[in-house]
């Protein structure tokens, strides 16, 4: 046996080849490749995301005033003191403050929460107020235009659902009707606008998918957080700290170049 | 190097022996079990591709309908074609003779990131039942899934792609993992410059599945979601463009047609030298190669788009990028065939395979540059001349890669020898089969046969007719060489020793089959792995 | 060598089969020689008597290196510049272009002009003028390709694309479909005919056929496209149960059960009218109870809104006042019309004139019934298993009875039944003989 192997928590045992420098490097070059394939998986959206805003800008343009950029500045903010907080506690761990490091983490954690709690409201209300993607129902165009949509749509609360008869799977629909919270006709028509709804289709995949990545993230450093309050880290071993704060700056990387995006750019 | 690694004072314990219950291999982090698993998973799908391949060439043996109706026909394609891609050949060569091969090649006693592999097998098997589910639901769309027929088609697109994206994970996974083994595993002594080039095609092929697959799983989760709740960005109807889907899917689907091959031109660069007792010619050329080929392979993926609507600039950029890819292709056949001269050579099976993938791609990268030609391309989209050819470059160039390094490393992974003469009438039947399965599909392509079709014009019948019979001849060897070797790792009495080949390459200075930890003692290697032959003047590596 | 392009009618064509040529004898000549080279080795240095010789440690050429990369770099851009030129070439003459619209839809290809005459499956150009075909697909993506012309273009829905080629010789050249767009893909087939400058003039002016369906009532036109689009193959005007309901007392019948459980209720939100054009437009829709979905084709954007009307006018006839409808009782001009056809000439009156068009073509490619190319005299297997030869007797039986022997991989009670008392001997004669004529 290679007499450099050092034993280290939580490898299994056919892994003690590794030496714990090596350990070390190798993981971070691992974690550096997963960011860059994370990274590579929201370029397609922001590359359909930049591509559609060129061709239908005035529907973009229109479409991202429905979002509120308070809601939007407030998760920025939360998501960059987490990332702050969450580099402290990679700090903690170099010097082997594992109470620290679980202190930190778990605050870090609690942002995410906080975040989910605000997107949670904005979904919600986009969700009432019907602002949904969909597909082209063609009733709703003809409905939308002779006026007599009600009785097609109007009926549930939620408005979005509608089995249109002979499809294979249910189809959301935009609500034409009275549920359409305040909105005037001028609003109710672009509504109905394909790209329009194309822009919300993109806003709910590309913050949904983020949203996923923060749950993800919350999850992983929760775990750190568990190894932290056992003491399993010191100056020597503080791997798994590390990657999940470089974890957590890639999905609060994302958010500041979503925010913008959606939410800000005329 | 010496074999003295070889370790007698182990006795008869290895890697297949030392554990044997199944639990043992279902929780094995141990690379070369895993690659065993794998081998024999996607085996299976090799199997039921193959059966999806043969049915379809009986029903295109005569012009009319003959057993099949045209729905089953599509739904056979869409199966042979996603099945033979997702399930058989992307993790074809890397994730079993790569997994198993790679750690031993560079001195190392595992990946980098073992429970990691053991996952991305699980994955791959949760994505494979996904998938049969989804094929056998069924699915039309054919594996490249083409929206807007992909968004309205009434079959399980949504859990097939669902299945691509999984099995794109574990892809991924492994790509990962390789990268990091090749950059901080090496033994003592292992510098960039002594890497095999089986290594150097590794790691190039998982570079690219690294970068390449998040792309395609995105685009299939946006058909998911298209299908789903209507995004609406592949769907002419809501202002999406069909177009775009075809630019995401290729910016995947082609490099991913070197992460089918690139490995199985390292397994020729293995074995040509070890059978010829020279080194391999041009060493750095090769490998660099490998590499230029991984990155013009991102460059080019529109030259499948050539004539889909798009602009004629990018028609002509893409026309010319492609070009590029021929070059580094053509100087690695060039230096394979220049180790051959003055060395000693013999004929064992791997080296009849090797011989074969040069002759097959050379026909493969040729007609390729039809294809990359602007004026000839539009003449030949997307007609039987594309299928034969990429067939040329994935079943003559990765699948006989991939027999070729079964045959090759055999002794290592189970220790036994297998029949050689039934080994040599298994590959004559696969060789001919092939070139007559795949050689009348050029000409009808040249004749103009479109592909993808159920039924064809009676002056196409001949051509059909030969090819079918090929596929039949090719089916038969295929059955043979797997069942020649099957049994000789189940019956056979003939132990391989350590090192049969007397190859330099690190895998070879271990004990057949390998012990669990693959060395006794961390090697320490002084010398690329192809010093074979006389030093003469002015040759040093 | 490999010479299998088809025959060259357009002009671009020759020198898109020049830079062809060209690198079939480069590809021939490089793999000649690398493979020779190898086998050659293969030979000359092969292990004797079991024993390895000894060999030389040669580790490369930087200078071989140097050549064999530099060759292939200016072979590659020869032959890619070449590409680029052509392919250039190939939009030559644009602007005085005769202009096509070309339209994709599963499954066939519909040709417009610009004086509005539209065609089906089949388009007409004038030789030796640039024709420029716009593309582009109303469902999914279709691919349209002339391998005679070398050109190929896909059609993209919500794009349009177009391609353009100069016919350079009179005659009929194939059309087909390139990209796979579902179930009937390899039956998307159109004809191209290639004419001479008068002829195409007479035939794109040659409006009789729009005029004649102008001057016709609704229900006329209705009938009239009752058989030319194909709707007779598949709904009876008897009750009869074909692959789709029959017309008969559609119109009139309230509270249809459809596959999904629901009925049909019409009021004055739903009209039995837009009943019937939803089902033609978009047949998914609403399925009757126990009739398959997914067989009929989408009509949506096929039919003008007048061209609905008459069909609806002519569903609405069909309320049984009439018994089954009947062919109109042929005048004495036209009696004295077909008895001076000759026997081709009537065979290819009644295919036109009874819809066989419908379910069987001429160019070999499988509608809903076997081609009528090549298939006189065809021997083959029935559905049964049995041997059968299309001999005289075998077609006349066919005609009348059409259940009587079913050709292997075709369906039983899809052909109408009534031919009996339609056709008689010389009638039969006459599609024999015009079978004849199509080997």
């Amino acid at each position: 046996m290679n007499s450099a192997v050092e034993t280290i928590p939580g490898e299994p045992p056919h892994a003690h080849h590794w030496t714990s420098v090596n350990a070390y490097h190798g993981a971070k070059l691992g974690m550096w490749l997963f960011l860059a394939t994370e990274i590579l998986l929201f370029s397609v959206l922001f590359t359909s995301f930049a591509i559609y805003r060129f061709l239908y800008l005035g529907e973009f343009h229109s479409a991202s005033l429905q979002l509120d950029w308070r809601m939007g500045a407030t998760n920025t903010a939360v998501l960059i003191i987490s990332s702050f907080t969450a580099a402290l506690a990679m700090d903690a761990a170099q010097h082997g403050n594992n109470k620290r490091v679980r202190n930190l983490l778990l605050f870090t954690v609690a942002c995410g929460g906080i975040f989910l709690v605000v997107k949670y409201f904005e979904y919600s209300h986009k969700y009432d107020i019907g602002l949904f993607p969909g597909r082209t129902c063609p009733e709703v165009h003809a409905d939308a235009a002779s006026g007599h949509g009600d009785s097609h749509h109007g009926e549930s609360d939620h408005g979005a659902k509608a089995d249109h008869g002979g499809g294979h799977h249910q189809e959301f629909c935009w609500p034409t009707g009275d549920n359409a919270l305040g909105l005037s006709d001028a609003q109710k028509e672009m509504l109905v606008s394909n790209n329009y709804k194309m822009y919300f289709g993109l806003y709910y995949c590309m913050t949904g998918l983020h949203a996923l990545h923060v749950i993800i993230g919350m999850a992983v450093l929760s775990w750190v957080c568990l190894l932290a309050s056992r003491g399993r880290f010191s100056e020597k071993y503080y791997t798994p700290v590390e990657l999940g704060a470089l974890y957590w700056h890639l999905v609060d990387l994302i958010w500041i170049y979503l925010f913008p995006l959606l939410y800000l750019v005329d | 190097m010496s074999e003295h690694a070889a370790a007698a004072d182990h006795g008869n314990l290895n890697y297949l022996n030392h554990e044997t219950t199944l639990w043992s291999w279902l929780s094995t982090v141990d690379h070369k079990r895993i690659g065993i698993m794998y081998l024999f998973t996607i085996t299976i799908f090799f199997i039921v591709g193959g059966i999806a391949a043969l049915t379809m060439r009986m029903e295109l043996a005569s012009a009319g309908p003959d057993f099949l109706t045209p729905d089953q026909y599509n739904v056979l394609f869409t199966l042979h074609g996603a099945i033979m891609i997702f399930l058989f050949i992307v993790p074809g060569i890397p994730a079993t003779m790569g997994n198993f091969l790679l750690p031993l090649m560079i001195g190392a006693k595992d990946v980098a990131f073992p429970r990691l592999n053991l996952l991305s097998y699980y994955i791959y098997v949760v994505g494979a039942i996904m998938a049969l589910f989804a094929l056998l639901n069924p699915i039309d769309t054919g594996w490249t899934f083409y929206a807007p027929y992909s968004t309205q088609t009434k079959s399980a697109v949504i859990l097939m792609t669902g299945a691509a994206f999984v099995l794109g994970f574990s892809s991924i996974l492994t790509g990962l993992n390789f990268v990091v083994t090749v950059h901080r595993l090496r033994c003592p002594g292992m510098t960039w410059d002594r890497l095999p080039v089986f290594v150097w095609a590794l790691y190039a092929t998982a570079v690219i599945q690294t970068l390449a697959t998040p792309v395609v799983g995105m685009t299939l989760l946006l058909l998911i979601m298209e299908r789903w709740l209507g995004v609406g960005i592949f769907d002419p109807k809501m202002g999406g463009d069909p177009v775009l889907f075809e630019h995401f899917f290729w910016f995947y689907s082609h490099p991913v047609v070197y992460i089918m091959v690139l490995p199985a031109f390292g397994v020729v660069g293995e074995i040509i030298p070890v059978f010829s007792r020279k080194p391999l010619f041009g060493y750095k050329m090769v490998c660099y190669a490998s590499l230029a080929i991984a990155l013009v392979g991102f460059l080019v993926w529109a030259h499948h788009m050539l004539v889909a609507g798009i602009s004629d600039t990018s028609a002509i950029y893409f026309s010319v990028i492609t070009f590029g890819v021929a070059i580094p292709t053509a100087v690695k056949v060039f230096n394979w065939v220049s180790t051959m001269y003055k060395g000693s050579i013999s004929f064992d099976t791997p080296m009849l395979y090797a011989m074969a993938f040069i002759f097959l791609f050379m026909i493969a990268g040729t007609t390729g540059v039809y294809l990359a030609t602007l004026a000839v391309d539009v003449f030949y989209h997307d007609t039987y001349f594309v299928v034969a050819h990429f067939h040329y470059t994935i079943q003559g160039g990765a699948v006989i890669g991939l027999i070729a390094a079964l045959h090759f490393w055999f002794p290592k992974m189970t220790g036994k020898m297998y029949n050689e003469h039934i080994a040599k009438i298994a590959f004559v039947l696969v060789f001919v089969g092939f070139n007559l399965t795949f050689l009348p599909q050029f000409v009808l392509g040249m004749e103009g046969m479109p592909r993808r079709y159920f039924d064809y014009l009676p002056e196409f019948q001949s051509m059909h007719r030969l090819s079918t019979v090929g596929a039949l001849v090719n089916g038969f060897g295929y059955t043979f060489a797997l069942l020649n070797l099957l049994f000789a790792w189940i019956f056979s009495k003939r132990k391989a020793s350590a090192n049969p080949y007397h190859s330099l390459s690190l895998e070879w200075q271990t004990q057949s089959p390998p012990i669990h930890d693959n060395f006794v003692e961390t090697p320490t290697v002084t010398d690329y792995p192809y010093g074979y032959g006389t030093p003469v003047e002015g040759g040093a590596h | 060598m490999f010479r299998y392009l088809p025959e060259q009618a357009s002009k671009i064509a020759p020198s898109v089969d020049w830079l062809h040529n060209w690198i079939t004898d480069l590809s021939v000549l490089f793999t000649v020689a690398i493979c020779g080279a190898m086998v050659y080795f293969a030979i000359r240095y092969r292990k004797r008597d079991g024993v390895d010789h000894e060999t030389p440690r040669i580790e490369g050429s930087n200078f071989l290196e140097v050549v064999w990369t530099v060759v292939p770099t200016l072979i590659s851009i020869w032959v890619a510049y070449y590409g680029i030129v052509i392919y250039q070439d190939m939009r030559e003459g644009e602007n005085e272009a005769l202009v096509i619209n070309a339209v994709g839809k599963q499954w066939i290809w519909e040709f417009q002009y610009e004086n509005g005459k539209q065609t089906v499956g089949e388009f007409v150009v004038p030789v030796n003028r640039p024709v420029k075909v716009v593309l582009t697909a109303t469902d999914v993506l279709h691919s349209f390709f002339v391998p005679a012309m070398r050109i190929k273009k896909d059609a993209v829905p919500g794009h349009y694309t177009s391609v353009m080629f100069t016919p350079v010789k009179t005659g009929t050249y194939h059309t087909f479909c390139t990209e796979y767009c579902g179930t009937n893909h390899s039956g998307m087939l159109a004809k191209l005919n290639v004419v001479s400058e008068a002829e195409y003039e007479r035939w794109v002016n040659d409006r009789s056929d729009d005029l004649a369906k102008l001057s016709m009532t609704p229900a006329k036109l209705g009938a009239k496209l009752y058989s030319d689009k194909g709707c007779v193959a598949c709904h009876s005007l008897n009750g009869t149960r074909l692959v789709g309901p029959s017309f008969l007392k559609l119109y009139q019948q309230d509270g249809r059960k459809l596959a999904d459980g629901s009925e049909v209720k019409f009021d004055e939100k739903f009209s039995v009218e837009e009943y019937i054009r939803e089902s033609i437009l978009h047949p998914a829709a609403k399925v009757v109870e126990s009739y398959p979905n997914g067989l009929m084709p989408a009509f949506d954007g096929q039919l003008s809104d007048g061209e609905l009307k008459g069909l609806i006018a002519f569903i609405k006839e069909q309320d049984g006042s009439a018994p089954a409808q009947e062919e109109e009782p042929a005048s004495e001009d036209m009696t004295a019309k077909l008895a001076a056809m000759s026997l081709e000439e009537l065979g290819q009156f009644h295919y036109e004139s009874k819809a066989c068009n419908g379910c069987h073509s001429l160019d070999g490619s499988q509608i809903v019934g076997p081609s009528f190319k090549g298939l006189y005299g065809k021997k083959g297997e029935l559905a049964d298993g049995t041997e059968y030869v299309a001999d005289d007797a075998y077609i006349q039986e066919s005609i009348w009875d059409p259940n009587a022997k079913i050709v292997k991989g075709f369906q039983p009670n899809l052909m109408l039944q009534t031919y009996k008392d339609q056709l008689k001997e010389r009638d039969i004669q006459g599609i024999i003989a015009y079978m004849k004529t199509l080997q």
